[in-house]
């Protein structure tokens, strides 16, 4: 099957190749301030993933040579970006606005976004969830959540 | 040696210590019914969660949830023909076809006697086999262990399967994260970059969360579940005690699963799969009515589930003695034990026997349990868990990771962390790099450093000290083996099918 990208450097085991290489090559520099035996093993574990990195990407680009093409890291993208997002916005959210908001809007929010379309069943959920969570955590074990840095807190 | 064992008994019997396996076992059955969740990404979960509780409460949630969601695999493989495991791939091949026949409950029967009885003869290996083990280990001095290091990695890049750059560059990832943090004999930051909350090192849960539960929650995201569906209410199911008549013909085959599964267990890097699958394939090879299989034959549904419940506690065996994990929900558990200061190895039968002898203790009670908790529940009421909603679990879970993180320094600092090891943890998922060497180079990385300093030192600098003895040249030998071993095979086979 003839390579469908434009450019076979865009094969997603090339990219991750090139990412370790670029990101391995960076970490080795902080290791020449490092006594030898201290830097031993990092550095012979970052040179091994420059040399590994190297191996991968002539794997990849050799079948990108021969015709093979490469299967696309997932079939949908918005999906797997959108997931992402969320996540990361619901720390970011539990970081500023306070954990137990957060949890209760993203709780639904996540579901409904994602197929999940029954408003009692969300609401029932969440308040299940965010309920046990604080019987369990703040009432039972005195565990202290994120109380949002917007706040001042 | 086995006197430990028996003294460890009465603790298992504590009221706390002996609910822990029954909720495990039920949350593992839960776990394991669902596809998309595994008992790797549900005990990464619990870890964080097992600070504050003592160790066997900890262990005992552990060992049932491991017992529990090998079972549970076998729920969705029955019913849907999606196998809630990886490990439950052979046990679709006739539970699904048995399930169309309306024959789903005895299937699921067969499949929680079996699993149970698999578990049990895991455990009893484990009980057996580790003590004696870890004896021998205990003679190893820094070089041997240094060796055996070396050998537990290595074993799992090579015998793992599938490409070894990729099992190579997991395991390059995994030991250099774990020498981020203070060098432990001069003292100096090792690539912290001025963040004091990295002083101590990558807190291994933070790495297992992120490596073994965010990949699943964007796959519970990204895909909805699709089946063509069996009725779940419409089981066929009769009372276990009933069926088990019906089952008495398969005790070869349980046998045989069992053995099989349990060798397999011990073997770095196989897995509940591989046991499954062989165990699948002896079965219907000596079966007198081999054109039987694959169309709803009872006994291929006990040949794949005792194989893959034999494997659970063996998978152990190597890990507590060695350090070595057989499996990737055995590496998650030595996180586990770490999280609670048990340094695997030979130390920790010889310092803790109460709490891993415990542990072994609670792994034969979780497999008894399975029959008790799974054969009156499974049928009917499990099932009906196929029917839970994935978005909202997706976001559910994502709410205990953020809390089970949190929780370990109370800080947002490794909450965030995480999230960068969960994006690694999806691109190295989606691009079939190998997890369990990440983890096993976290956990053995640090171990490794430390003894091969410690050799260097007694030796005065010379490298030749790591070669210097008969265990140390033993061991060198078994590393070169499993490195060399696949190659030679492949070549031979290949050269074998041209000829």
């Amino acid at each position: 099957m003839p390579e469908s990208r434009n450019s076979r450097l865009t094969r997603p085991e090339t990219l991750t190749a090139i990412g370790i290489f670029v990101v391995a090559a960076g970490f080795l520099f902080p290791t020449y301030d490092l006594r030898a035996i201290s830097a031993l093993l990092p550095a012979a574990m970052l040179i091994g993933l420059l040399v590994l990195s190297v191996f991968l990407l002539l794997a990849d680009q050799r079948k990108a040579s021969a015709g093979e093409d490469a299967a696309p890291m997932t079939k949908a993208p918005k999906r797997v970006i959108g997931a992402f997002l969320m996540i990361v916005s619901y720390a970011l959210a539990c970081d500023f606005v306070g954990f137990y908001i957060s949890t209760a809007v993203t709780i639904p929010l996540v579901a409904w976004t994602f197929g999940y379309r029954s408003p009692v069943g969300l609401l029932i959920a969440t308040v299940i969830v965010v309920g046990t969570i604080w019987a369990i955590f703040d009432f039972g074990m005195s565990q202290d959540f994120p109380t949002g840095r917007l706040w001042g807190r | 040696m086995y006197s430990d064992l028996l003294h460890a008994l009465p603790d298992v019997f504590a009221w706390t210590n002996f609910a822990a396996v029954v909720i495990g076992v039920i949350a593992g059955i839960v776990v394991g019914a669902m596809p998309g969740l595994s008992a790797t990404m549900a005990i990464s979960v619990l870890v964080p969660f097992t600070f504050g509780l003592e160790p066997l409460v900890a262990l005992g949630l552990m060992a049932g949830i491991y017992n529990g969601a090998m079972y549970g695999g076998a729920i969705p493989a029955v019913l849907l023909r999606i196998p809630g495991t990886p490990a439950a791939v052979a046990t679709t091949f006739d539970g699904y076809p048995m399930a169309q026949k309306g024959e789903g409950g005895f299937a699921l029967q067969v499949a929680v006697v079996s699993s149970s009885i698999g578990g049990i003869a895991s455990a009893f290996a484990l009980m057996l086999l580790a003590p004696p083990l870890s004896k021998v280990t205990l003679l190893f001095g820094p070089s041997e262990v240094f060796w055996v290091a070396v050998f537990g990695l290595a074993s799992i890049i090579f015998l793992l399967g599938g490409n070894p750059v990729k099992g190579l560059i997991s395991a390059c990832f995994g030991v250099f994260v774990s020498v981020i943090g203070s060098d432990p004999i001069y003292g100096n930051d090792r690539f912290t970059f001025g963040q004091l909350e990295m002083l101590d090192g990558i807190n291994i849960v933070i790495l297992l969360v992120g490596l073994y539960a965010l990949p699943p929650v964007i796959d519970l995201l990204e895909t909805p579940l699709k089946t063509d569906g069996v009725n779940s209410s419409k089981l066929g199911t009769q009372s276990l005690w009933k069926a088990l008549p019906r089952m008495k013909s398969y005790w070869k085959t349980w046998l045989r699963g069992s053995l099989l599964g349990i060798w397999i267990g011990i073997l770095p890097g196989a897995g509940g799969s591989m046991a499954a699958f062989m165990s699948y394939n002896e079965a219907r090879r000596t079966s007198k009515h081999p054109e039987t299989w694959g169309e709803g034959e009872p006994e291929g549904v006990a040949a794949a589930e005792v194989a893959n419940n034999a494997d659970t506690a063996s998978a152990l065996i190597p890990a507590l003695t060695l350090g070595i994990p057989g499996t990737a929900v055995a590496a998650v558990m030595l996180g586990g034990l770490l999280v609670h200061g048990l340094q695997p190895g030979p130390m920790l039968f010889r310092d803790n026997p109460d709490v891993v002898f415990g542990f072994m203790w609670q792994f034969l009670f979780g497999a008894i349990l399975l029959v008790l908790l799974g054969g009156s529940l499974a049928t009917n009421s499990f099932a009906r868990l196929l029917n839970l909603p994935r978005p909202l679990l997706g976001s559910v879970i994502i709410v205990l990771m953020l809390i089970g993180v949190y929780s370990i320094h109370g800080r947002m600092f490794d909450v965030y962390l995480m999230l960068g090891f969960g994006a690694i943890g999806w691109v190295m998922d989606r691009l079939k790099f190998p997890l369990p060497p990440v983890v096993l180079g976290l956990i053995l990385g640090g171990f490794a450093e430390e003894n091969l300093r410690l050799a260097l030192r007694i030796g005065r600098g010379d490298p030749m000290v790591l070669f210097q003895n008969w265990t140390s040249l033993i061991l060198v030998a078994l590393t070169v083996a499993v490195v060399v071993g696949p190659t030679l095979k492949k070549r031979f086979i290949d050269s074998r099918k041209k000829a």
